[in-house]
């Protein structure tokens, strides 16, 4: 069996400022889409139907692509917001945002069209607006917290930082990604933003723990660590892209929601504890404690 | 016996692997779980499916209302001050006033109307000349217990098995109910929960040259309500009512002087000319007149006689079936004392799912969760190259879904889509520990000593604690908000970590030193 090395990265040839200077550069680019976001449209991030409100129907038309969105499009009155064609069977999912047709309205009419209605939903906007709330001030809570645990852990003020300067990068980075790429704010993805925090901590902690907490020198520790943290990463990240590709494939939302937005998470976390969080240590180590 | 102090942890993992087998497939758990409502059980094992992957309609709403708190009306009876403060609010009905008394003079007064605001409340009390203390959004622990008990009620009379009605709050203060069905179209469930559903029976009859309406039957006056009959030669559809003994007089008196018992019973013709008409019964399900009819002629002579109270049997005629089914359904589970606040300008949510659909999804969702592991796999064997190392890697991981699935099965949650994800999830974590856990053991050469294991493991476990205890804290805000679809997310997640920090990865560990340390 042919087994894959991490490879060895010779950090001695960059400086600490090299180092940081390409995450905190994506930060910055990431910050500032999200910022041009909020200036142009009033909302960091497009957050969907669970967050706004409206309604959403996912129905069977028996008909080639080209020839059923057509239809789909004469159907309904107001037409449809979106449609998105699931590959896997011959359904569309539509959604709609508008209040004045109720999804009782909307179902009726598919049906008088002779589509077959597989699911429907439909969130009022109060409803949204709370939701959203509620789901800004988790991921709040859940970073605030996380912050607080790896200050207790470690007790030391830059490595802690490190940590949650890169756990702050590895959420902002896929939600700038999901503005570009025309994903919106939904349960699935905020799931996923919150796993980033869980997930994307780990490799940090390892390398944090390697480096500050075991005999050793420097760039071997780093080593060490990077083997088992980067296979860590790689794992999940085999993981969720397959899963991201299987559940669009089947037209399962949440999944394929939590699997892209992690992905991205997990590519950037990649970035930014072998560079950000690393560069960060090496100044602590060698120049940060007065020895 | 040495072998088993050794490795305890691997057999303690096997007992528990054991019992969440027995959990999933035995058939003596399933008897208590399968009547778990609103979930359908389904296959060779005691997994619940949730309406995601099972179909069904989902409705979760807050009630239609306005509070005022501690309103004193003094010694005025509280139908009198629930009529006084329904004339304050313009066209409110008393239907939609309830006071709850809370001491001799005071209490609560709720208006379940839709559009009526806390501040027109307080104004409606101050014309009154009632004292409050505070008016808000919402309505009351009572009322929201009691329609909860209805609306479990009309849907189990509607006969919408497995149906669930519950009160959930969120830790910001709010209440929703909500309403699950299995498999049922949408509209209906949405026709049922929005209709309050209060039926009266009123007698519309000439007097002094117009016509006089007043109410002779209301729900309380029944004895006992039938099932509704499809009717057929020459009769309505109906539903056949046994009206209380002590009311029969009463109403027996009130059809003799209305006229409707006269000589010869009446024809009613409401309908077509309602000022000319005989007199008439009128079916009144929420406001709306549903059916008119008079009396025949047999049954009014009995009426007459008095004989009618010794047997007082009566039906109630619809226009067609599914009238009088509604009819049967409201008045057996009774009125909504508030609506739920759905539709477009509602604050609730909707969903419903195809019962294909749902079947359709549990597959898919199957199939990924699996095509993830071999992803998973496939890197880790990739990675390590030994057998010994890997294949317990991703057995270990599998136990802990195992678990997880027993555990889901034991108390009957029932799985969603976002609990398969919280099981991807819990994979990939597990495996990455477990990674950390074979890294620390095999680093720097061969595991030759016990001793030297076990520190490594010791040190491993550090970097494993502090990952699942920043994973605990990033979901728990979802496990405990009601966020709906994804607490069962959350919850499985955190499970999973913590089964995976106790018992299986710690079991990994004794299997991993089994097959490297030789000094046995």
């Amino acid at each position: 069996m042919v087994a894959f090395e991490v490879p060895e990265i010779d950090y001695t040839r960059y400086t600490n400022r090299q180092l940081a200077a390409v995450p905190l550069a994506v930060l910055a680019v990431a910050l500032l889409i999200i910022a041009g976001w909020y200036a142009a449209t009033g909302v960091p991030v497009n957050p969907g139907l669970e967050f706004t409100g409206g309604a959403e129907i996912r129905v069977a038309v028996d008909a080639p692509d080209g020839q059923a969105r057509e239809r789909i499009q004469q159907a309904f009155d107001p037409a449809p917001e979106t449609i998105r064609g699931v590959p896997s069977d011959n359904t569309y999912i539509l959604t709609f945002q508008t209040e004045e047709v109720g999804v009782s309205a909307l179902e009726e009419q598919a049906r008088a069209a002779g589509f077959e209605v597989q699911s429907s939903y439909t969130v009022s906007p109060s409803f949204g607006s709370r939701t959203q709330l509620l789901a800004l001030g988790g991921v709040a809570f859940a970073f605030l917290g996380m912050s607080a645990l790896v200050f207790l852990m470690f007790r030391t003020f830059v490595p802690s930082v490190a940590v949650v300067i890169s756990a702050f990068s590895d959420i902002v980075i896929p939600v700038a990604l999901m503005n570009v790429l025309d994903i919106e704010l939904t349960l699935g993805t905020v799931a996923a933003l919150l796993m980033i925090i869980g997930y994307s901590v780990d490799s940090d902690i390892l390398l944090n723990n390697h480096i500050l907490r075991r005999s050793g020198e420097f760039y071997e520790s780093t080593h060490r660590a990077m083997r088992t943290g980067v296979t860590m990463t790689l794992t999940s990240l085999a993981a969720m892209t397959v899963m991201t590709i299987v559940a669009t494939l089947f037209g399962i939302q949440l999944l394929a929601a939590i699997g892209t937005v992690l992905v991205f998470g997990l590519s950037a976390d990649l970035m930014n504890t072998y560079m950000l969080n690393l560069s960060l240590l090496r100044w602590y180590k060698y120049e940060g404690v007065a020895n | 016996m040495g072998v088993v102090r050794e490795n305890w942890r691997i057999f303690l993992l096997i007992v528990v692997l054991l019992g969440s087998l027995f959990a999933l497939f035995s058939p003596t758990v399933a008897e208590g779980g399968a009547e778990a409502p609103g979930v359908a059980s389904s296959g060779a094992t005691n997994l619940q499916y949730g309406l995601q992957l099972s179909g069904g309609t989902r409705i979760r709403a807050p009630l239609v209302g306005v509070t005022a708190a501690e309103v004193e009306y003094g010694d005025v009876e509280t139908p009198e001050a629930e009529r006084e403060v329904a004339g304050r609010l313009g066209d409110v009905s008393v239907a939609d006033v309830i006071v709850r008394p809370t001491s001799e003079t005071s209490g609560t007064v709720e208006v379940t109307a839709d559009g009526v605001t806390p501040a027109e409340l307080g104004r409606a009390l101050d014309a009154a000349g009632y004292e409050y203390a505070e008016t808000r959004n919402g309505v009351t622990e009572e009322t929201r217990a009691q329609t909860v008990d209805i609306l479990a009620d009309k849907i189990n009379e509607a006969g919408l098995s497995g149906g669930t009605v519950q009160q959930i709050q969120t830790p910001t203060g709010e209440n929703f109910i909500l309403v699950e069905v299995p498999d049922a179209n949408r509209q209906r469930v949405v026709d049922l929960v929005n209709q309050r559903g209060s039926v009266r029976v009123d007698a519309y009859y000439p007097s002094d040259g117009g016509y006089e309406q007043t109410t002779v039957l209301e729900r309380d006056d029944f004895q006992s309500i039938g099932n509704a009959q499809q009717g057929g030669e020459g009769q309505l559809p109906n539903v056949p009512v046994v009206v209380r003994e002590d009311v029969a007089p009463r109403f027996q008196q009130q059809m003799s002087q209305s006229g409707l018992a006269g000589q010869g019973g009446s024809r009613c013709s409401y309908t077509t000319s309602p000022n000319s008409t005989d007199a008439c019964l009128l079916l009144i399900v929420d406001g709306q007149v549903v059916n008119s009819f008079g009396m025949s002629p047999g049954l009014a002579a009995s009426m007459q006689s008095g004989d009618w109270a010794q047997d007082p049997r009566f039906v109630l005629q619809t226009q067609n079936f599914s009238e009088s089914r509604q009819v049967a359904i409201n008045l057996r589970a009774g009125a909504l004392p508030a609506q739920l606040d759905i539709g477009p300008d509602g604050e609730g949510t909707s969903s419903f799912i195809a019962p294909s659909q749902g079947e359709q999804f549990r597959i898919d969702s199957l199939l990924t969760g699996i095509i993830a592991v071999f992803a998973v796999a496939g890197v880790v064997f990739l990675r390590y190259g030994e057998v010994e190392v890997a294949l317990p890697m991703i057995v270990t991981a599998l136990s802990e879904v195992v678990i997880l699935l027993g555990f889901a099965a034991g108390i009957g949650y029932p799985l969603d889509l976002s609990v398969i994800a919280g099981f991807i999830a819990v994979i990939g974590t597990g495996v990455d520990d477990l990674i950390i856990i074979a890294d620390e053991v095999m680093a720097q050469g061969d595991v030759n000593s016990r001793r030297v294991f076990q520190s490594r493991f010791r040190k491993a476990f550090w970097v494993i604690g502090a990952a699942a205890a920043t994973t605990i804290i990033a979901m728990s805000p979802l496990a405990v908000l009601s966020l709906g679809d994804l607490q069962g997310f959350a919850i499985f997640t955190i499970l999973g970590v913590v089964v995976g920090v106790l018992l299986t990865r710690p079991a990994y560990g004794d299997i991993l030193r089994a097959l490297l340390t030789r000094d046995d």
